[in-house]
């Protein structure tokens, strides 16, 4: 077993940018559709369900989920996995109105974990913006990326 | 409407998790990793024996909870920790505590449990509840 100390370095992927090119429009019936999937009604007054956060800046951020991977050097069939996700809001999401992406990568730290052995622990930050670049949410999430070819 | 410190939030329900949903939010977040779509593929990856339900479909769960418990409120600030997997099928409970109540803000701690007691998601949430319009 490697230890900590002696693990190959991560590859150095913090300031990659995230900036989207797509703009990424909530629409009425994808809204009812992914309400309707969680078991309730949409919103009468325009808003989209919050869920979007994730579901639009992960759309419209600049890479794919594999072409994340990729740049961590990661082959996506190897199965990331979500560690954590965080939101904050500054208004609500609405229906009907388009949105950006800009964000980057954080950081990329190899560890080892009792579970799942030698792994990498992505960070990155996502802020979605309006017409008028004002932010709408920003929110970081965590991916866990197992390395099973170093444990 | 007052909330306190203490309180529990009503509990969300869904009575089994369907497989069906899984291909719609495939669509949603385009993203076409078959462990959610195939259960053979989860067996091969040693997964289990059921499809597994995409991460953020089970944080829309929660959010349902806290919409529900609050109404005429928004989410204001939300983290959630994936802790396990969501398999087709199963019974998940999103519940809730209220750990702060100020300045029109309600502070929770949020959870998504499976089949009663497996804990899939631990997290956190603000609401406002007083919104200025």
């Amino acid at each position: 077993m490697i230890e900590n100390s002696k693990l190959p370095p991560a590859p150095d992927v913090a300031g990659i940018s995230l900036d989207g090119t797509e703009i990424y429009v909530i629409s009425v019936e994808e809204n009812a559709e992914l309400c309707a999937s969680t078991g309730v009604a949409p919103a009468a007054d325009g808003c989209a369900h919050p869920i979007y956060y994730y579901i639009a800046t992960q759309v419209a951020m600049g890479k794919t989920v594999a072409g994340v991977c990729n740049v961590c050097k990661f082959d996506v069939d190897d199965g990331p996995m979500m560690g954590s996700s965080g939101v904050v809001f500054q208004k609500p999401l609405m229906v009907g109105v388009p949105y950006r992406v800009k964000g980057k990568i954080l950081g990329l730290v190899r560890k080892r974990s009792r579970k799942l052995g030698v792994m990498d622990v992505l960070t990155y930050r996502l802020s979605l913006r309006d017409e008028t670049d004002a932010e709408v949410l920003q929110t970081e999430n965590v991916w866990v990326l197992p390395r099973r070819e170093l444990a | 409407m007052s909330y306190a410190v203490g309180q529990e939030l009503p509990a969300f329900i869904i009575e089994s998790v369907s497989a069906e949903a899984m291909k719609k939010w495939a669509v949603f977040l385009r993203d076409p990793n078959p462990i959610h779509l195939d259960v053979e593929v989860v067996k091969a990856k040693g997964l289990g024996s059921r499809v597994i339900n995409q991460g953020p479909a089970n944080v829309a769960y929660v959010m349902n909870m806290l919409l529900a418990a609050f109404p005429g409120g928004r989410i204001e600030a939300m983290e959630s920790k994936f802790v396990d997997n969501v398999y087709a099928g199963d019974q998940l409970q999103a519940g809730g505590i209220v750990t702060g109540v100020a300045d029109g803000r309600v502070n929770c701690d949020v959870w998504l449990r499976a089949d009663g007691q497996r804990l899939v998601i631990s997290g956190t949430a603000a609401i406002l509840t007083q919104l200025v319009l």
